[in-house]
């Protein structure tokens, strides 16, 4: 061995002095501005969505619960957690993120002994890059998204303004397939929906072009998805969770696609229904609006025999006889109910319970009675909160939609004046102007409404196509007096309404009595509501257990203080057409349970 | 580099040139003649430099797209030239005769998209999934999502909700009481 190979590690020990070459820790070496960094989330504008795990490609995230964060109908109330063992940092959770809560910050370095620390909830847990601004920017021309709504071909307003046609002309195959591939299938809605309706998977359904799977989803719950399809309340696409950035999904319309593709006659061996075995049991079902015919849909597959009792000549309750034929023709109701029908579901028109036959009666001969007899009766302000209001020229507005479905001429002067910003009053006010554009050849109606435009009831494409048909609407006036001259309407005097609920949030409007105006009209329709008449259970006293607010007292299943007497429909909820579906439904399983006897 | 553009349109039938940027062309050519080309470029028109080698699936349009992209340091340009094979046949001809550097390349193309390049020395040896036994995971039919759950799910303290399901245990589950 040569000296030299025993000295030669020696000659390292003169760097021991030097100055080292490397950078110490911690170091200020910043990311990049769009550097993809660690996540941050913003738990106020998260919805917990979840969509952000259903696209990471490494199972990385997890929808968890977090302290503070509720669960509402349009928040699951979960948050991401973010396993840092198992993320790339690709970011495709920041590019898909429905609300634009869960963002990137720049920051890199992060030093930890424990390695379960590494699995965290961004925005709960708190981190020192919460607030920082740098980090992942999506470039502009990049979106996994598309935000638009599919247009919907609508009849224009000159075309529509003089007839009763329907406007809403229906997606095509094309146009339903893409709305539908905008679906992120999160199913925040399905909570929302009161008949809680696999919307998700009828969306897929759609998007896999499987119509018939489709309507076998709708079927499960839902009877009457044709009515649905035009003129639900679409509550869902209010909490959908694409709104945030963009449109929300179209869900009504898609849901109108699936039943419209479909012929009425293909509908049993698609739902699988064309035998039934009857279970030898009877139930009675009062009224044929949507809570009728769905507790009778329910009621018939589970083998009942089942009859209607209507009062009118024709099925659909406040669906014919409430909603114009232009935003729901009456083919379509029948077709909906033409199937239920099919199933063997009995129907005895112009037979009103409570005068053509009692409910006595009927309880002997059933063996459980379903009472869905909706809110027929148009209310009207008494003469002592509105005077002039006892004119003959002063109406209701539930009256004359139904005398209008019902073929009868109705009175139509030139000049009208609606009070009430509701659907309903939507519904009358572009009925009378169809009318007084074929009579008179063009529109003069007005419709006031307490509310400011914001907050107006209506729905806002109601507001906009009433417009479009010449009505003008005055948010923001409460009538004060009809006038009249010589027995005759003159007009309606208004004054300025600055708020309507009261601070405990009920109704208690208050007004500007200085800031007054005066509509010229030769006719009042009055739309501030609707209310029951349910004499037909007068003979029942006090056996009839009332509950809050004037309505009738229920159970989860519908079921009545009286054991046999299940009340659902717009008398004990709503009031709309998907409540009476949902409850309608409960009520069957209810009265199936109680037939069975596993419910008192 | 006017006249290289033409050489290898004429005589190697390059078709679909996209000018990028001033020093860099896209080009297309069949799968046949790209040996050649490169060859061309590489001895003939001062292309010496292979910048890198890449690999796309176009699961689509059923085709593996390659591109081959060379550079001149005299002239400071650019060109690239594209090679579409059916994704049916997986087999490509190997360029590590020019370029010692294409066997890594190649044989991580292999391992990454399971094409075959004949002929490149060491082209079977794992590159960097050791025991790897699913199917090529840059083919875009491999699902990577299926995969981390098989394969990392569910972890030691991990568990997760339905946000659906949540909703309904949360908000409506006593409904039917």
């Amino acid at each position: 061995m040569k000296i030299k190979d025993v000295l030669q590690p020696f000659t390292a020990w003169k760097n021991l002095v030097k100055e080292p070459i490397t950078i110490g820790e911690p170091h200020k070496r910043e990311g990049a501005p769009r550097y993809r960094g660690f996540h941050q989330n913003s738990m106020d504008k998260c919805i917990g969505c979840g969509t952000c795990e259903d696209i990471c490609q490494n199972a990385a995230i997890d929808m968890v619960p977090v302290e503070g964060q509720e669960t509402t109908h349009s928040d699951s109330g979960l948050r991401p957690k973010i396993d840092y063992g198992r993320c790339c940092w690709c970011a495709l959770c920041v590019d898909i993120c429905t609300t634009g809560s869960l963002t990137m910050s720049n920051e890199f370095k992060w030093v930890e002994v424990d390695p379960d620390a590494f699995r965290f909830i961004p925005g709960a847990d708190k981190k020192p890059w919460d607030d920082i601004e740098a980090g992942y920017d999506r470039a502009d021309h990049y979106e996994l998204h598309n935000f638009e709504r599919e247009d919907m071909v609508e009849l224009a307003p000159e075309v529509r303004d003089h007839s009763f046609v329907e406007i809403v002309q229906g997606y095509s195959k094309t146009q339903a397939q893409k709305e539908a591939d905008r679906c992120v299938e999160c199913g925040i809605c399905v909570a929302t929906c009161p008949a809680h309706m696999g919307i998700p998977d009828y969306i897929r359904a759609i998007r896999e072009d499987d119509i018939e799977l489709g309507l076998k989803i709708l079927y499960e719950t839902n009877p009457l998805p044709e009515v649905c399809g035009r003129i639900c309340t679409h509550n869902c696409e209010a909490v959908c969770s694409m709104k945030y950035r963009g449109d929300a999904i179209s869900i009504r319309w898609l849901k109108r696609y699936i039943a419209d593709q479909v012929a009425l006659s293909d509908y049993k061996g698609i739902l699988n229904q064309n035998t039934i075995e009857n279970n030898g049991k009877k139930v009675a079902v009062i009224g044929s609006g949507p809570a009728g015919l769905s507790a009778a849909y329910y009621l018939a597959l589970l083998g009942y025999g089942v009859k209607i009792f209507e009062a009118f000549p024709e099925s659909g309750g406040m669906m014919r006889y409430g909603i114009p034929e232009y935003r729901l023709p009456y083919d379509q109701i029948d077709k909906d109910v033409d199937y239920i029908l099919s199933l063997g579901v009995e129907i005895e028109y112009n037979t009103r319970v409570g005068k053509d036959i009692t409910l006595e009666t009927l309880q002997k001969e059933y063996d459980a009675i379903f009472a869905g007899t909706g809110l027929h009766i148009g209310r009207k302000l008494p003469e002592k909160f509105l005077p002039g209001s006892d004119h003959e020229h002063v109406f209701a507005a539930a009256d004359l939609l139904r005398e209008v479905t019902m073929g009868q001429e109705i009175h139509v002067p030139k000049k009208v004046a609606v009070i009430g910003g509701g659907n309903v009053a939507m519904d009358i006010s572009r009925t009378i102007a169809r009318l007084q554009k074929v009579k008179y050849g063009k529109v003069q109606l007005t419709t006031t409404a307490l509310e400011t435009e914001e907050i107006m009831p209506a729905d806002r494409e109601e507001i906009v196509e009433s417009r479009e048909e010449g009505i003008v609407i005055m948010p923001g006036w409460g009538p004060v007096k009809v006038e009249t001259k010589e027995g005759k309407i003159t007009g309606l005097h208004l004054r300025e309404c600055i708020s309507v609920f009261d601070e405990t949030g009920r109704f208690g409007p208050k007004f500007n009595e200085d800031n007054t105006t005066f509509v010229e009209a030769d006719m009042i329709v009055e739309s501030i509501g609707q209310g029951m008449d349910i004499s037909y259970t007068e003979s029942l006293g006090d056996k009839l257990e009332m509950g809050e607010r004037g309505k009738v007292k229920t159970d989860g299943y519908y079921q009545s203080s009286l054991p046999w007497l299940f009340i659902g429909g717009d008398i004990v909820q709503g009031p709309d057409v998907i409540h009476g579906i949902a409850n309608g439904h409960l009520a069957a399983k209810g009265i199936d349970k109680f037939i069975r006897g596993e419910k008192s | 580099m006017k006249a290289t553009l033409e050489r290898l349109k004429g005589f190697f039938g390059a078709s679909d040139e996209v000018i990028q940027r001033d020093d860099l062309v896209f080009l297309t050519v069949d799968k046949e003649n790209l040996v050649s080309a490169l060859t061309y470029l590489k001895n003939e028109a001062g292309f010496k430099h292979l910048v890198m080698m890449s690999v796309a699936d176009w699961l689509e349009e059923g085709k593996f797209q390659f591109t081959y992209h060379v550079n001149s340091h005299e002239l400071k340009k650019d060109i690239a030239l594209r090679v579409f094979i059916n994704r049916d046949n997986e087999d490509m001809y190997t360029i590590h005769t020019l370029w010692p550097t294409a066997m890594v390349y190649e044989r991580e193309n292999r391992e990454m998209f399971g094409i075959n390049f004949p002929g490149c020395p060491r082209v079977e040896e794992n590159f960097v999934l050791e025991g790897w036994e699913e199917m090529p995971p840059n083919r875009r039919d491999f699902d990577t999502k299926e995969y981390s759950d098989k394969t990392f799910f569910p972890r030691d303290g991990r568990t997760t909700n339905d946000p659906r399901e949540y909703m309904k245990e949360k908000l409506y589950s006593e409904e039917e009481k």
